[in-house]
C-alpha cells in the first residue's frame, strides 16, 4: 500500500493534469456541439499547435508560454479555411461526410509532418516543464500547475463569450437548432465558422502545453483526439464548464487507476468510465442544461 | 439499374486493371522492403529506408551484379505500411506477386518484421532483416527464408549489470524495473533483468510493466522513488523514454544509474531532451566509433545527406542490404533457392561486425554500452572499445 | 444521415428484383470460384483484400445506410474474430469454417451484450460510442498478457494455400451480399428505412426500432468477426495494435462513403476503389496517404451519392435508362 504522501500526490497531479486535458478537449467539444461533427482532425490540431509553440521558441527564442496567443491566433487562422473550402460546402449533407472529410485533413496533416519536421519525437524543452514542486508531504510536477492555470483561465474566457456575449446567444442558438437560429436571422455559417476556429485556437494553446509537458511526434494527434473524446463524454458534449469538469474528473479517477493497477491501466480506466458515462448519463455529468 | 450496374463495375476493373501496367524493366534485379514509413514508427523507417538504399545505390555505381556473366542493376522498391502489420503484409505480398522481386528487405519492430517475414517464408522468397530481436524472430516459427541480424536480447540486457560491475558504481543496490509489454520488453524487463539482478546481488524493489504507447508515468515514478530504488532499468521506445525522463525530472526523483534501453538510442532522444539526456545509459549494436570497414563515413554521410541526426538503425538495415547483395552477387542467380543458400553461407565483416548467421538463422550483433554526455552518445563499456569516462552518479 | 439518398424500392417488382440480384450473386460466385485456376498471386491477393472489404462495407452499409447506424467500431469486431480465430485454430485445432462461424457467433453476441449500452445513444453519441468500445478493447488486449499483450498470438499451423483462403472469403462475401440482398429486398428493407428516417414515428406504426437496429448491428458485426478471422488466418500472426486499430473503421466507413451510403452497389464499388487505390498510390511511399486524403476530400465533395450515384446521373446512363 503505497503511503499517503504518494496517494495525495498523485491525485493532485491527475486533477492538474486533467485541467490541461480539458483545455486540449475544449474545441473538440465546442465544434460538436454546434456543428455536430466529430472532429476527427482534432488531434492533429493539437500536434499543430506542439509544433508551432516548438518552433516559436526555437525562431524567437521567447519563452512559448509568452508565445501563446501567437500560438492561438497562428492555429485559428489556419482553421478558417479549412472551414470555408473544405466544411462549409458540405452543409447539409450529414454527419458523414464532415466527419470523413476531417479524416482526410487529419492524414494530410501527419503526412505534411513527416515530410516537414521528419518523424523524430520533440519536446519543448524549457526548465520549468522539468522541476518538482513540493508543499508538505505533496510532489507534484510544475508545469502542470502552469499549464492548468492557463488551461482553466481559458476555458472560463471561452465560457464567458459563450454565456455572456452576443456571439455566444447567438452560438448557443445554433447549437439548439440551426435551422431555427438561421430563420431567426443568426448568420449559422458565421458563428460555426468562428467556432471552428476558436476551437483550433484552443487547441493550439493546448498542444503547446502538452508539448512542454510531456513529448510528440507526427502520429500523436491519434491519441490526443481519443483522450479529448473521453473528456468530452465525461463532460457533455458542446457544454464549456462540463468539459473542464469532465477533464478534472478523468485526469483524478486516471492517476487513481494507475496508482492501483499500474499505469498501463489509466487509458482502458479512462475508457472504461467513458463507456459507462455514455450508457448511464449521455448527456455527461452534467446532465442539465448545455451552453 | 442494371445498366449502371455494369458501368460502375467497368470502371472499377479498369481501374483496377491499370494498375498492372508499370512493372520493372526485365532485366533489374529487383528486391522490394515495406517500411514505417508513416505512423508511430515512422522514425524508424526513414532510417532503413536511407541503409537500404545506400547499400542499393554503391552496387549500382559499381556497376550492378552478375547474373550468368551479365552486369545488371539493381531496383530497389520501397512501399510504406503505415505502422500497420496488415498493410506490411499485403505490401509484401504485391511486391512478390506483382513486383516480381527476388528477395525482400525487413521492416522494423517484430510486429511489422514477422507480418513481412511470413508472407515471404511461405512465397519462399529470401528475406534479410535487421530490427527484430532475435529471441523475438526465434520465437514465431522455424524459419527457411528468413534471416534476422539484430542484437539478442540475454546479451543486451547484461550489458547494464556487467558495466555496472565493471566500473565500481557504488549505489545502495536497490533496483527499479520498467518495462513496456512489446515482445523484447517482456523477454528484458519481465524475465531477464530481475534473474540477473539476483546473480549481480541486486534487490529488485519494483518491477511495472505498461503498454509500448503509455504515456503517464507518475506512479511508478513515485512508487520507485517511495522504494528508494537508486539504479533504474527501462525498456521503452523513444517517445515513452522522454516521457519517462521529464516525468522522473518532474517527479524530483533522482537515481543514481538511470539505464534506458531501445528509446535512448537515437539522436532525437537527446535533442528533445537536452541537458536532462546527461548520464542515461543505453545500450548500442552500434556506434560511428566502432572498428568496421565503413563505420565512421556511414553516420557521417547520413547527417550530411538527409539533414537529420543518425541512430544505430542506419546501420542494420545497411548491412542487411549489403549481406543480400553479397549473396545475390555470390550466387550469380537471381533465383531465390540459390540466394537462400548464398546467405547461409554469409561469413564476413559488415559495418555492424562480424555477421555469419546460426542454424536458427540468426546473427548476433556486439553491444556496447553508451552513455548521453552533453548530446554525443559516448562508448564507456566495454573498455576495449571505450571513448570517454562514465559520468556517475547521473547528474 | 437521413439525407443519404437509397436507390427507391420498387415495391411492386421488389421479390422479381430479388429474384434477378439472387441469380446475378450465385452467378458471379460460380464464375469466380474458378478464378484461382487461371489467375495469378497478385490477383488473388487483391481478391482476398476486396472480399474482406465487401463483407466489412456490406454490413457498415446496412447499419448506416438503412438503420441510421454510422459506426465507427467495425475494428472492435474484427479484432475479436481474429483473436477468436487463431486462439480456435491453436488451441481446439478447429478447422477454419467452423472456427469462422463460431467467430460469427461471438460477433454477434459481443454486438448484442453492448447494444444496450450504445443503443441509448442516439446519432453522434452512438458513433462516438463505437470508437470508444475498440479503443477499450484495443487497451484491454494490450494489458491482458492471457491474450498475448502487445506481442500478440502467432498461428502455430501454417495457414492454408492462397486459392484455398481466396475461395472461402469468395464465400464468405457472397454469403454477405446475400443476406445483404435478403435483407434490403423484402418487407425488412422498409422497416429499417422507417426506422432510420423517423425512429418515434416508426414506433408508433407498431415497429420496435430497438429490435431493428438490434438486428442490423449484430448482423453486420457478425459479418465484421469472420472478416477479422479469415483475415488472422491468412497473416498467421496478430497483435492488438493492428487488429484493433481505427485504420480498420476508417477504411470501411471511406469504402461506403466513396461507393455510395446506401446505395446497393456502392460496397462493392468503394471497396474496389479503396483496393485500386491503395495500390496506385504505394509506388509514391513518400506521400501517399496525403494523396489518398486529397482524394477522399474530392470525392465526398463532388460526388455526395458516391461513385455509383455519380454514374447513375452520367447522362449516358440516363438516356439508357428513361
Amino acid at each position: 500500500m503505497p503511503d499517503i504522501g504518494i496517494i495525495s500526490s498523485t491525485i493532485v497531479a491527475g486533477v492538474l493534469l486533467g485541467g490541461i486535458l480539458a483545455l486540449t478537449a475544449l474545441g473538440l467539444s465546442i465544434v460538436l456541439g454546434v456543428m455536430r461533427l466529430v472532429n476527427l482532425a482534432h488531434g492533429d490540431f493539437l500536434v499543430v499547435g506542439a509544433y508551432a509553440g516548438l518552433f516559436f521558441l526555437q525562431f524567437t527564442g521567447i519563452d512559448p508560454l509568452i508565445g501563446l496567443p501567437v500560438v492561438a491566433v497562428f492555429v485559428g487562422m489556419l482553421a478558417l479555411p479549412v472551414y470555408s473550402f473544405l466544411l462549409a460546402p458540405l452543409a447539409g449533407r450529414g454527419a458523414e461526410a464532415q466527419m470523413m472529410t476531417m479524416f482526410a485533413v487529419s492524414i494530410i496533416l501527419e503526412n505534411a509532418f513527416v515530410l516537414a519536421f521528419s518523424a523524430d519525437t520533440r519536446s519543448i524543452a524549457r526548465d520549468y516543464a522539468t522541476v518538482p514542486l513540493t508543499l508538505g508531504p505533496i510532489t507534484f510536477p510544475l508545469i502542470y500547475l502552469i499549464g492548468f492555470a492557463i488551461s482553466v483561465t481559458l476555458i472560463l474566457a471561452v465560457h464567458w463569450l459563450v454565456s455572456a456575449t452576443a456571439f455566444g446567444r447567438d452560438l448557443r442558438a445554433s447549437a439548439v437548432d440551426a435551422q431555427a437560429a438561421a430563420t431567426l436571422g443568426v448568420d449559422v455559417k458565421r458563428v460555426q465558422m468562428l467556432t471552428f476556429a476558436l476551437g483550433a485556437a484552443c487547441a493550439g494553446v493546448g498542444g503547446t502545453l502538452m508539448g512542454a509537458a510531456f513529448q510528440f511526434g507526427p502520429s500523436s494527434g491519434g491519441a490526443y483526439l481519443l483522450n479529448s473524446l473521453a473528456v468530452v463524454v465525461l463532460g457533455g458534449l458542446g457544454n464549456v464548464i462540463g468539459t473542464l469538469i469532465g477533464g478534472i474528473a478523468l485526469g483524478a479517477l486516471q492517476s487513481i487507476g494507475g496508482l492501483t493497477l499500474g499505469d498501463g491501466y489509466r487509458d482502458l480506466v479512462g475508457m472504461a468510465l467513458f463507456l459507462l458515462v455514455l450508457a448511464f448519463r449521455p448527456d455527461g455529468f452534467l446532465a442539465k442544461g448545455r451552453t | 439499374m442494371k445498366h449502371h450496374i455494369g458501368k460502375s463495375l467497368a470502371a472499377a476493373a479498369a481501374a483496377t486493371l491499370a494498375l498492372s501496367i508499370g512493372v520493372a524493366f526485365a532485366d533489374d534485379i529487383v528486391i522490394g522492403a515495406s517500411l514505417p514509413l508513416s505512423g508511430p514508427l515512422a522514425g524508424f523507417g526513414s532510417f532503413q529506408q536511407w541503409g537500404y538504399k545506400r547499400a542499393v545505390d554503391q552496387v549500382n555505381r559499381a556497376g550492378g551484379i552478375a547474373i550468368n556473366g551479365a552486369k545488371q542493376q539493381v531496383k530497389l522498391i520501397i512501399r510504406d505500411d503505415k505502422t500497420d502489420p496488415n498493410a506490411t503484409a499485403s505490401n509484401t505480398e504485391t511486391l512478390i506477386s506483382r513486383d516480381r522481386v527476388v528477395a525482400m528487405l525487413g521492416s522494423c519492430t517484430p510486429a511489422l518484421v514477422h507480418a513481412g517475414a511470413l508472407v515471404s517464408e511461405r512465397a519462399k522468397k529470401p528475406m534479410v532483416t535487421g530490427c527484430d530481436p532475435l529471441e523475438a524472430f526465434k520465437s514465431v516459427r522455424k524459419w527457411n527464408y528468413v534471416w534476422d541480424l539484430f542484437f539478442h536480447e540475454p546479451e543486451l540486457a547484461a550489458v547494464p549489470f556487467k558495466a555496472m560491475a565493471d566500473l565500481g558504481v557504488k549505489t545502495n543496490k536497490k533496483l527499479a524495473i520498467w518495462h513496456d509489454n512489446g515482445p523484447d520488453g517482456q523477454v528484458i524487463g519481465g524475465k531477464i533483468w530481475p534473474a540477473l539482478a539476483k546473480e549481480f546481488g541486486y534487490e529488485v524493489v519494483q518491477n511495472s510493466e505498461f503498454p509500448i504507447d503509455n504515456s503517464q508515468f507518475t506512479s511508478v515514478i513515485a512508487e520507485a522513488k517511495s522504494r528508494g530504488a537508486e539504479v533504474v532499468l527501462v525498456d521503452a521506445i523513444t517517445p515513452q523514454a522522454i516521457a519517462i525522463r521529464k516525468q522522473m525530472a518532474s517527479a524530483g526523483y533522482m537515481p543514481k544509474v538511470l539505464n534506458i534501453e531501445k528509446g535512448a538510442e537515437p539522436v532525437q532522444f537527446a535533442e528533445a531532451l537536452g541537458k536532462l539526456s546527461d548520464g542515461i545509459l543505453v545500450g548500442g549494436y552500434w556506434d560511428p566509433a566502432f572498428p568496421y570497414p565503413g563505420a565512421a563515413d556511414l553516420a557521417k554521410a547520413f547527417e550530411s545527406e538527409t539533414k537529420l541526426t543518425s541512430s544505430q538503425h542506419i546501420a542494420d538495415s545497411y548491412a542487411a542490404a549489403q549481406v543480400l547483395l553479397d549473396a545475390i552477387t555470390a550466387a550469380g542467380s537471381t533465383d531465390s533457392e540459390k540466394i537462400n543458400a548464398a546467405i547461409a553461407k554469409t561469413d564476413k565483416s559488415y559495418v555492424v561486425g562480424p555477421v555469419k548467421f546460426d542454424e536458427n538463422h540468426t546473427a548476433k550483433l556486439p553491444i556496447v554500452s553508451l552513455q548521453w554526455q552533453s548530446g554525443k552518445a559516448v562508448i564507456i563499456w566495454p573498455k576495449s572499445a571505450k571513448t570517454g569516462d562514465v559520468l556517475f552518479p547521473l547528474p | 444521415m437521413s439525407d443519404a439518398i437509397v436507390s427507391s424500392p420498387r415495391v411492386g417488382s421488389a421479390s422479381t428484383g430479388g429474384l434477378v440480384e439472387v441469380a446475378v450473386l450465385v452467378g458471379a460466385l460460380g464464375v469466380l470460384w474458378f478464378v484461382p485456376d487461371f489467375a495469378g498471386d497478385y490477383w488473388l491477393q487483391l481478391g482476398f483484400r476486396t472480399c474482406v472489404y465487401l463483407v466489412l462495407a456490406q454490413g457498415w452499409n446496412l447499419m448506416a445506410g438503412s438503420a441510421g447506424l454510422v459506426s465507427l467500431g467495425t475494428s472492435s469486431f474484427i479484432g475479436l474474430g481474429a483473436y477468436a480465430a487463431l486462439g480456435l485454430l491453436n488451441r481446439v485445432g478447429a478447422p477454419l469454417p467452423l472456427a469462422l462461424l463460431i467467430c460469427a457467433t461471438a460477433g454477434g453476441v459481443l454486438a448484442a451484450l453492448v447494444s444496450p449500452a450504445l443503443f441509448r445513444l442516439r446519432g453522434l453519441y452512438f458513433t462516438v460510442g463505437t470508437l470508444a468500445l475498440a479503443e477499450l478493447l484495443r487497451l484491454l488486449m494490450v494489458n491482458v498478457s492471457a491474450f498475448g499483450g502487445a506481442t500478440g498470438i502467432i498461428l502455430q499451423e501454417d495457414p492454408p494455400a492462397l486459392p484455398v483462403l481466396f475461395r472461402y472469403v469468395l464465400v464468405l462475401a457472397f454469403l454477405a451480399s446475400l443476406t445483404i440482398t435478403l435483407c434490403t429486398r423484402t418487407r425488412v428493407s422498409v422497416i429499417l428505412r422507417a426506422v432510420r428516417d423517423d425512429e418515434d414515428a416508426a414506433a408508433q406504426m407498431g415497429i420496435r426500432p430497438y429490435r431493428v437496429k438490434l438486428g442490423a448491428f449484430v448482423l453486420a458485426s457478425a459479418l465484421a468477426a469472420m472478416a477479422g478471422g479469415i483475415q488472422a488466418a491468412k497473416l498467421g500472426a496478430i497483435e492488438p495494435y493492428g487488429m484493433f486499430g481505427l485504420q480498420w473503421s476508417i477504411d470501411v466507413l471511406s469504402m461506403v462513403i466513396i461507393g455510395g451510403v446506401g446505395l446497393r452497389l456502392g460496397p462493392l464499388v468503394g471497396a474496389l476503389f479503396v483496393v485500386a487505390l491503395g495500390e496506385a498510390l504505394a509506388d509514391y511511399p513518400e506521400a501517399h496517404t496525403a494523396i489518398a486524403g486529397v482524394i477522399l476530400i474530392v470525392l465526398i465533395r463532388f460526388a455526395p451519392q458516391g461513385i455509383v450515384g455519380l454514374a447513375v446521373k452520367l447522362p449516358l446512363i440516363g438516356r439508357v435508362q428513361a
